[in-house]
């Protein structure tokens, strides 16, 4: 299966590298409204992923048989305030995190450091979780070991 | 506009976004997985950082699919330059370049506090892109739809406050 995962990659990375997806003139100018290449990929992914979500729900099984459950993410004040600060993010390395591994790939050198950062960011969350766990109502941890 | 990546035409976004609802779907129909990939990055982190907040079951389980997925991001970057006329190391940054200018240490220190808001944020808010913005948007998941709509009008204001305000972009 790994390989799977690893080909699936491989295709959302050129579609993302080609696409404008991980280019950071296109990032800005979706964000300056100066051109509607992001907006149509997006629209399009959601307008297409939608119905194809509901379809494999409502058939309820993997092509392998095994029951479909989509792990629901939960609802706390971090999605609005990690929101935020992921936008900010988003706008100053013009990549998003699927990008930024894209753009390491294709031997931009600066997309190192964005990946170090994020990195970096996402440890310092780890570390403080449990600090900032009231505050945003983050829920609380299952520690142990998981059925994959 | 042509791409960075060796000035290349982009391809048509009806292609890509449709391209990309397949792989979340083949995710979703092949492997039961909802596509997600800021989570990768607590992956990475997991295998550093001893704290619960990384060693719980939701990370450590998915590693098997995440990391490789990961990897095929950056082996697609890697391809889609060698196709595209040649793989070779670059500082070039498109507007930035034009507009802000700063050399390639300036790039790195900008590059790496902008890494710090994704990795923070995506974290906090449970998501990123693809995680909230697809397929938590697609599933109709309100969290997601609160999470995208802040993280567009806080990218949106950034942006606007960058090259319109502080540095000035001409039009």
């Amino acid at each position: 299966m790994a390989l799977l995962y690893l080909v699936l990659g491989v295709i959302f990375g050129l579609i993302l590298s080609r696409s404008g997806a991980a280019d950071y003139n296109y990032i800005q100018a979706m964000f300056l409204f100066t051109n509607f290449q992001l907006y149509g990929i997006i629209g399009t992914a959601v307008a297409i992923t939608a119905p194809g979500i509901w379809l494999i729900k409502r058939y309820g099984r993997t092509v392998f048989g095994r029951a479909i459950k989509i792990e629901l993410k939960p609802q706390h004040r971090g999605n609005i305030a990690g929101g935020v600060l992921f936008g900010i993010g988003w706008s100053i390395c013009g990549m998003c995190p699927g990008p930024i591994f894209v753009n390491v790939g294709e031997g931009k050198v600066y997309a190192i450091a964005a990946l170090a950062g994020a990195l970096a960011g996402a440890g310092l969350f780890g570390a403080i979780y449990t600090r900032i766990q009231t505050t945003f109502r983050l829920p609380r941890l299952v520690v142990g070991t998981g059925d994959g | 506009m042509p791409l960075i990546l060796h000035h290349l035409p982009p391809i048509h976004w009806f292609v890509a976004g449709a391209g990309i609802a397949l792989i979340t779907l083949a995710l979703l129909f092949i492997a039961n997985r909802r596509l997600g990939i800021s989570t990768g990055l607590e992956d990475v982190c997991s295998y550093v950082l001893p704290v619960p907040y990384f060693t719980r079951d939701a990370v450590v389980s998915a590693r098997q699919w995440r990391l490789p997925f990961i990897a095929g991001l950056v082996i697609g970057g890697f391809v889609s330059a060698v196709l595209g006329g040649g793989w070779a190391p670059t500082w070039d940054l498109g507007i930035f370049d034009q507009v802000i200018g700063y050399g390639p240490a300036g790039k790195v220190a900008w590059m790496f506090v902008g890494g710090l808001f994704i990795g923070f944020g995506t974290r906090l808010a449970g998501g990123c892109t693809s995680g909230h913005g697809i397929f938590g948007m697609s599933n109709f998941e309100l969290p997601s739809v609160i999470s995208t709509i802040s993280f567009m009008a806080s990218g949106i204001l950034t942006t606007q406050l960058l090259y319109r305000v502080i540095f000035h972009l001409g039009s």
